[in-house]
């Protein structure tokens, strides 16, 4: 009995429990969930059989079902815009942010810093701020756009079907800029000052230099932020919620939007969780490759 | 010298583009009903009214903020501890299980809530526990974040020199007596940072709460906000002020620990 006490006191028995807690926790509250998932996605599951433990199978009925829906072209076409533009815009912007605070002028870093004020907010409080900045009749930038000349009448940013999509995307990237500029600046941090001042004595130009050094020299940061831009705007919802519902007429919709809505106010839980399945496969697919890229650069 | 100032205002200048939301807001808030539908709108608002009694009253703002308080406060409370401990191990042994489990624990930090959300409603709903709706936002909550901590907490640990430990042990102290008078002592700051980091995000936690809690007195502030914004309000002003007294705190939690927050972010998300 002593023994026993004594390697959890002291030995493997305690660094066993302290990791077997959390993880247990995880595998009850992450890991069966998504099993669960899985196994609902092949199960009918409506308001009625939703508390029944015994709910029929249906063999692939509900990704046949999903296959069939005529939205689902446009909103797998959304998310890839959405997804696609977001993560570039966040980028670039980000990187040509983090390489302007790289400058040596007084109060960068904490002028910087102050950047992540926009990230730190709750994401539904951002999408009721962009949601009035963005009104049709009286949003402040329809009229500074006017202002500026660059629109005649306004433009109704969040029930035009043809831009709702576009401005939720607006409103993302300017969530997502800051965190992807705080990555790339500590990568530029990283990159010792005398390779450049080696290669402006061999009389490189500017554009030359961060072609050459900045970006090769960037490349494991990159493609931490990229998949981690993936990974996070795959988890963007609040925006949605709070800007457009998907709408008008799933013109804005996405799918893990789309998931939600079948669930929660169409009761087709199946069907839900269909779409949650094929989401969650493709994050973690990009997930595996994050995690792979960041591991490996560490341990050489 | 000159150079030096100029790109300081050209910093501020792309700073205060990039905030301009953040100051609509207030503008906003500040504003009298007929003045928001102005046309030209107003950049500074001509007759100022504080409007926080009115709206934290009116839209029963104590009820949903002190859900979200309890929320974020049960969240981080789990996920610290029982994240703790793990991270510590995770820190300091290098083996094939813990590279699995590391593994693991990353790969559960990108599981998108919005994707989690229906089995947890469906398994929470079998096992009863929607009967209290705020515990299992928590719940579900801290396995959304718990990742994040350990990987944060982590990167704390590793900083923590191995030799202090060793010492530690020689002295006659148990692994345990260790981790908790010499270990995390020393990695107390990360700790805490990371704490507040997680307490941030689930005071702001908007999925969950909405799919798993239907009565509005236990609803937290994001919920209550997004019930304000129907389609067809034009109480902006409520909405703006809402908003503003719902960020301030936490605006300001971050303007006093900003350097501490964005070096444990980058510490975790590159290691």
């Amino acid at each position: 009995m002593l023994k026993f006490t004594n390697t959890f006191r002291d030995g493997v028995g305690f660094d066993t429990l302290l990791v077997g807690i959390a993880l247990g926790y995880l595998v009850v509250f992450s890991a069966f969930p998504l099993a669960y998932n899985l196994l609902m996605s092949f199960q009918d599951v409506d308001l009625f059989s939703l508390t029944s433990f015994d709910r029929p199978f249906v063999g692939w009925d509900n990704y046949r079902e999903i296959l069939s829906r005529p939205e689902l072209l446009p909103i797998l076409w959304n998310t890839v815009k959405f997804v696609g533009i977001s993560v570039i815009a966040q980028l670039s912007l980000g990187f040509a942010i983090a390489m302007f605070f790289q400058l040596d002028f007084p109060f960068n870093t904490w002028l910087r810093g102050l950047f992540l004020a926009g990230w730190i907010m709750p994401a539904l409080v951002v999408g009721a701020v962009w949601s009035w900045v963005l009104a049709g009749d009286f949003g402040v930038l329809n009229h500074v756009l006017s202002e500026l000349g660059l629109i005649r009448a306004n433009i109704f940013w969040l029930s035009d079907p043809d831009v709702a999509l576009y401005s939720i995307i607006f409103a993302n990237i300017w969530l997502g800029v800051p965190f992807n500029m705080i990555l790339l600046s500590v990568g530029l941090a990283g990159i010792p000052e005398d390779v450049y001042e080696a290669a402006e004595m061999d009389g490189a130009t500017r554009i030359q230099r961060f072609f050459t050094i900045t970006l090769p020299m960037m490349r494991a940061q990159l493609g931490a932020v990229i998949s981690l831009g993936v990974i996070f705007t795959l988890q963007q919802f609040d925006l949605f919620a709070a800007l457009t519902q998907g709408g008008p007429a799933n013109s804005s919709n996405v799918f893990q939007y789309w998931s939600w809505q079948l669930a929660f106010q169409n009761y087709e839980i199946g069907l839900g969780s269909v779409i949650s399945v094929l989401m969650i496969g493709f994050v973690i697919a990009v997930a595996f490759v994050y995690v792979r890229s960041t591991r490996y650069e560490q341990e050489s | 010298m000159a150079r030096k100032y100029g790109l300081l205002a050209l910093a501020v200048v792309i700073l205060s583009i990039y905030l301009f939301p953040v100051y609509w807001m207030y503008i906003t808030a500040l504003k009298t009903g007929t003045e928001i539908f102005a046309n030209p709108p107003t950049f500074w608002p001509r007759d100022p009214q504080v409007q926080i009694v009115e709206v934290w009253t009116r839209l029963r703002m104590d009820v949903y903020l002190r859900n979200s308080l309890l929320i974020a406060g049960g969240v981080t409370l789990i996920v610290a501890l029982l994240g703790t401990g793990c991270a510590y191990v995770l820190a300091r042994i290098r083996n094939r299980w813990m590279d699995g489990v590391l593994f693991g624990v990353l790969m559960m930090q990108v599981l998108p809530s919005s994707l989690m959300i229906t089995p947890i409603f469906v398994a929470f709903n079998q096992m009863g526990l929607l009967e209290y709706p705020r515990l299992s936002v928590v719940l579900a909550q801290a396995a959304k974040v718990m990742p994040l901590y350990i990987v944060l907490v982590r990167a704390t640990f590793l900083q923590v020199p191995r030799e202090l430990e060793e010492a530690a042990l020689v002295d006659g102290n148990s692994r345990i007596g260790a981790f908790t008078s010499i270990i995390v002592p020393l990695a107390r700051n990360g700790i805490l940072v990371t704490s507040v980091l997680i307490f941030l995000q689930s005071f702001g936690e908007y999925v969950y709460s909405r799919s798993l809690i239907s009565e509005r007195a236990l609803q937290p502030a994001t919920v209550g906000l997004q019930s304000f914004m129907g389609p067809n309000s034009s109480d902006w002003a409520g909405v703006m002020t809402y908003s503003a007294i719902y960020v301030t705190p936490i605006l300001i939690v971050f303007v006093l620990l900003q350097r501490q927050i964005v070096s444990g972010l980058t510490s975790g998300a590159l290691k």
